[in-house]
């Protein structure tokens, strides 16, 4: 009789459950496994990873922050975009209305605030790992390219969205940092016009980075990542770390992604989401004034991550100092996979011993030389005075330029003959040497510079009251 | 791999659950305080933006509380906070007709923005006039106060001698007693009002110039006097106005005005004083070898406000006094004035001068923040903001310079010496 009973028609939800897993959960281990290889994250990941890999130490779980921070921007973007209106004045009005009127607003917008300025910092990290272990020589050289366009990316995104507020911390450092593109030879005014959508930073701006802001930014870096992702495991996985001693392969072990790196990785956005969420809470993201074209703050800075950019602005002609030597930087990291080329060292901290012993007698080197260098510049080395006569662009561009490349050139000719560094090395030493100049030049630029941007201890700072 | 892998990995994960869940559950029974306390933040942010477009455009006719000046009305009445938000709106956007107040609004040729407005009308109905007034103190915006004066007499009896001499002597006194407030000492104009002393006026026809005195002029802040005036002394000051060249200057003196102060405007003065003014008049304005007292009753008595303020501007020729003019503002040599009138009430008979001003650098009271890190040396390519003759390598070589610059270098020397001495033992 129980057999001939007609079976119970499935509940709607054991319905939805069976379309999630037609066949059910498999009892055996070989059958689980198939069904986890089906799985969403093995499209991400590998079925298997290895132990070195997933070591905390080698690659500091950067790619994943970005990955997460990207995550949280989006999400709380689109719930700003429901309480923001694109217009002058009304902007700052609806960020007035979103700290005082709407539940949770003011945690949503320091989230996003603080999560993109934390990406910039992240991703810039991420770069110098994947530099310093070697990881963008081949076959790998692509996702290179691919990470350092999606870097400008972010900072695109970022330097839309710093105008998005309209008060006077967006305008005038979004006037600053525009100022910029006027400097391009021949086509810098026109484009600069395009950019703002008229001669000065005004609604036409606003609605310009909003649309680029919230549409094709976002689009072209969600493409781009998903792209990145994939390009990791095209081109065999994350490098794996080595001791920088033996450059002989390390015994690889090999162990289920799942659970072993997913759980990392559960485990690791978890930490990083606490933390960005308590930063939140209690640091709420700045907020001054209403956007005032008539009432200039003094001094007016960029975005702080350009701020090595206006640095170096204030000891070269507007033609070096703001196109020739970005561009030149620019050039170099996007060609650095094709020049350096030494497939032993990849995965290892700063390629070997000597890389790493190179690289710290670069840092010490520039942490010296770049604030002298800065102070030399401001208080006593005056080209266009001393040479009245000459063109601007050589008295005040290629001469500080020559002055400062050929101590450069000559620090790489010595390390060549001192230690007998290689090419790899030369690369690397000169890499720290500049980066560590650019970082100092930038924190000198956010915290030593005082009205008229001129040099201050941040102690005495003067406030110039309006 | 162990048997528990993850124990450490896993109890950070629940931690930052339990965290993620608590927080965000205090964050909530928070929110409606948050609320609140962010609306009077923002109610306070605006307040404060309004008080300085009070200060730089309304000031000068409403007054330093929002008094109101002669006819301009009173914006610190009462009623006028019951007053519907959009009736403020309008009369600030688009002014008042036949009166003097201008419309505001930018659409209407004004200077503001809607939102400034908004913020204006909210001063109106919620601000606090007595803080306002200490904002256009400030600001160094104090509208003149409406005074009256007496003529000097020893002038006033010499313009008797002159043909007509009753009717100047009239009309002199009329003008010290009710003109002079707008139009200034010797009829010279201030800010509000033209000057009245020029070829210009004089060259006007009579008619015209009762005409104005008796109606006003609609549009500006002069009133109608016809009322208050009698023909015949509207006709002397006439007669006056035409012959304005023949009354000797200084016979309408302007009188003695203290110049505004609050709390500040003192406390940035004592800053000044101790940066610039110390050196030579000595920290407590005593006076040294090199300067007079300033802190003794008859520097008091002999000066004005006004007359300190001119010395301080324009240096005294032939001593040691600079010209200070060039290198401050002019809120900052007024709350300089501000600072030494405060002196007064306990200044001393007889000065004793010190040698002051001196000293070991730690022991002098460098309060003056306003000094560039090498003030010694000018900036190269940008001015400096200095406000100060003080030596800036003094003051930027303090223990917070030394430390930053003691952290850097040994890190450096750190990084430097142990990447040298590796890769040279390395070498061999």
């Amino acid at each position: 009789m129980d057999e001939q009973t007609p079976k119970p028609e499935p509940s709607i939800f054991e319905r939805m459950r069976n379309r999630l897993t037609p066949d059910g959960v498999p009892a055996d281990e070989r059958g689980r496994m198939r069904m986890v290889m089906e799985s969403l994250v093995l499209h991400i990941h590998p079925a298997k990873t290895d132990v070195n890999s997933m070591k905390w130490t080698y690659t500091w779980g950067l790619g994943g922050l970005s990955a997460l921070l990207m995550t949280i921007l989006g999400l709380t973007g689109i719930i700003l975009i429901n309480n923001y209106t694109p217009a002058a004045p009304q902007a700052y009005l609806d960020i007035l209305e979103i700290n005082s009127n709407v539940w949770f607003g003011e945690l949503i917008r320091n989230l996003h605030h603080w999560s993109a300025n934390l990406l910039i910092v992240v991703a810039v990290l991420h770069l110098i790992r994947v530099f310093v272990t070697g990881a963008y020589r081949p076959p790998r050289e692509l996702n290179w390219l691919i990470g350092v366009v999606m870097l400008l990316l972010v900072v695109g995104a970022n330097f839309t969205g710093y105008l998005l507020p309209w008060d006077q911390l967006a305008y005038w450092a979004i006037t600053v940092g525009t100022s910029i593109i006027s400097y391009i030879p021949l086509i810098g005014q026109w484009l600069m016009q395009l950019v703002l959508g008229g001669p000065e930073v005004g609604a036409n701006t606003l609605l310009n980075f909003y649309s680029m802001h919230i549409s094709f930014i976002p689009l072209a870096i969600f493409g781009l990542m998903s792209y990145h992702f994939w390009r990791v495991r095209k081109d065999g996985g994350l490098t794996l770390p080595k001791s920088s001693k033996q450059l002989d392969d390390p015994k690889p072990e090999r162990v289920t992604t799942i659970p072993h790196l997913v759980n990392r990785e559960f485990i690791f956005a978890l930490g990083w989401s606490a933390a960005i969420l308590l930063f939140a809470m209690f640091v709420p993201a700045p907020l001054e004034g209403i956007a005032n074209p008539a009432l200039s703050p003094n001094p007016a800075k960029a975005p702080w991550y350009f701020m090595g950019l206006q640095e170096l602005l204030l000891h070269f002609h507007p033609l070096i100092g703001a196109i020739v030597i970005p561009s030149l930087a620019i050039i170099a990291i996007f060609t650095i996979p094709f020049f350096d080329l030494n497939l032993k060292s990849v995965g290892v901290y700063f390629r070997s011993q000597r890389g790493r012993y190179l690289t710290a007698l670069a840092i010490g080197i520039s942490l010296i030389a770049t604030p002298v260098w800065v102070l030399l510049d401001e208080y006593v080395l005056n080209w266009t005075l001393w040479l009245p006569t000459w063109n601007t662009l050589i008295s005040n561009g290629l001469i500080p330029l020559a002055v400062i490349l050929l101590p450069v050139i000559f620090l790489d000719d010595w390390i060549a003959k001192k230690f007998q560094a290689d090419t790899e090395e030369r690369a690397l030493f000169n890499a720290a040497f500049l980066f560590t100049a650019f970082i100092v030049l930038t924190l000198i630029g956010i915290y030593f510079r005082g009205p008229g941007m001129s040099l201050y201890l941040p102690w005495n700072m003067p406030v110039v009251v309006h | 791999m162990n048997s528990k892998p993850y124990l450490i990995e896993s109890l950070i994960g629940l931690g930052a659950t339990m965290i993620i869940a608590a927080a965000l559950g205090l964050y909530m029974l928070n929110e409606p305080a948050r609320i609140t306390q962010a609306q009077t933040d923002v109610l306070n942010l605006q307040l404060d933006e309004a008080m300085t477009l009070y200060a730089e455009n309304c000031a000068v006719c409403h007054g330093l509380n929002g008094e109101g000046i002669s006819s301009v009305p009173a914006l610190s009445a009462p009623a006028l906070k019951t007053m519907p938000f959009e009736e403020l709106q309008k009369t600030i956007a688009r002014g008042r007709y036949q009166t003097a107040m201008p419309a505001w609004s930018m659409q209407d040729g004004g200077a503001l923005s809607a939102y400034q407005i908004d913020e204006l009308v909210l001063l109106v109905q919620y601000g606090d006039w007595n803080k306002t007034g200490d904002r256009v103190i400030n600001l160094g915006l104090a509208p003149l106060v409406p005074f009256i004066t007496d003529p000097d007499p020893a002038l006033l009896a010499e313009i008797a001698k002159l043909p007509d001499g009753a009717t100047l002597q009239t009309a002199v006194r009329i003008f010290a007693g009710t003109c002079v407030a707008c139009h200034g000492a010797d009829g010279v104009g201030t800010s509000i009002a033209p000057a009245l002393n020029d070829l210009d006026t004089r060259e006007k026809l009579p008619e015209d110039l009762t005409r104005t005195i008796t109606y006003g002029n609609t549009g500006t802040l002069m009133a109608g006097w016809g009322n208050t005036l009698q023909p015949e002394e509207i006709s002397a000051l006439v007669t006056m106005i035409k012959r304005w060249e023949e009354i000797p200057a200084g016979t309408i003196p302007a009188p003695n005005i203290p110049i505004p102060t609050t709390q500040e405007s003192i406390a940035l003065g004592s800053q000044l004083f101790a940066a610039n003014c110390s050196r030579c008049h000595g920290p407590e304005g005593q006076g040294t070898p090199r300067a007079p007292s300033l802190n003794v009753k008859s520097f008091f008595v002999d000066k004005s406000d006004q007359t300190i303020q001119q010395i301080i501007t324009n240096g005294v020729p032939g001593t040691a006094m600079p010209t200070w003019g060039d290198r401050m503002s002019e809120v900052q040599i007024q709350a300089i004035v501000g600072f030494i009138r405060q002196w007064e009430a306990t200044a001393p008979e007889v000065a004793t001068i010190t040698r002051g001003g001196g000293g070991p650098p730690w022991k002098r009271n460098n309060t003056n923040t306003n000094t560039s890190l090498f003030g010694l040396l000018p900036s190269t390519n940008t001015t400096t903001y200095t406000a100060t003759g003080q030596t800036g390598i003094q003051q930027a070589l303090d223990w917070r310079t030394l430390v930053l610059a003691g952290i850097i270098l040994t890190i450096a020397f750190t990084l430097i010496s142990s990447g040298f001495s590796a890769l040279k033992k390395q070498k061999k």
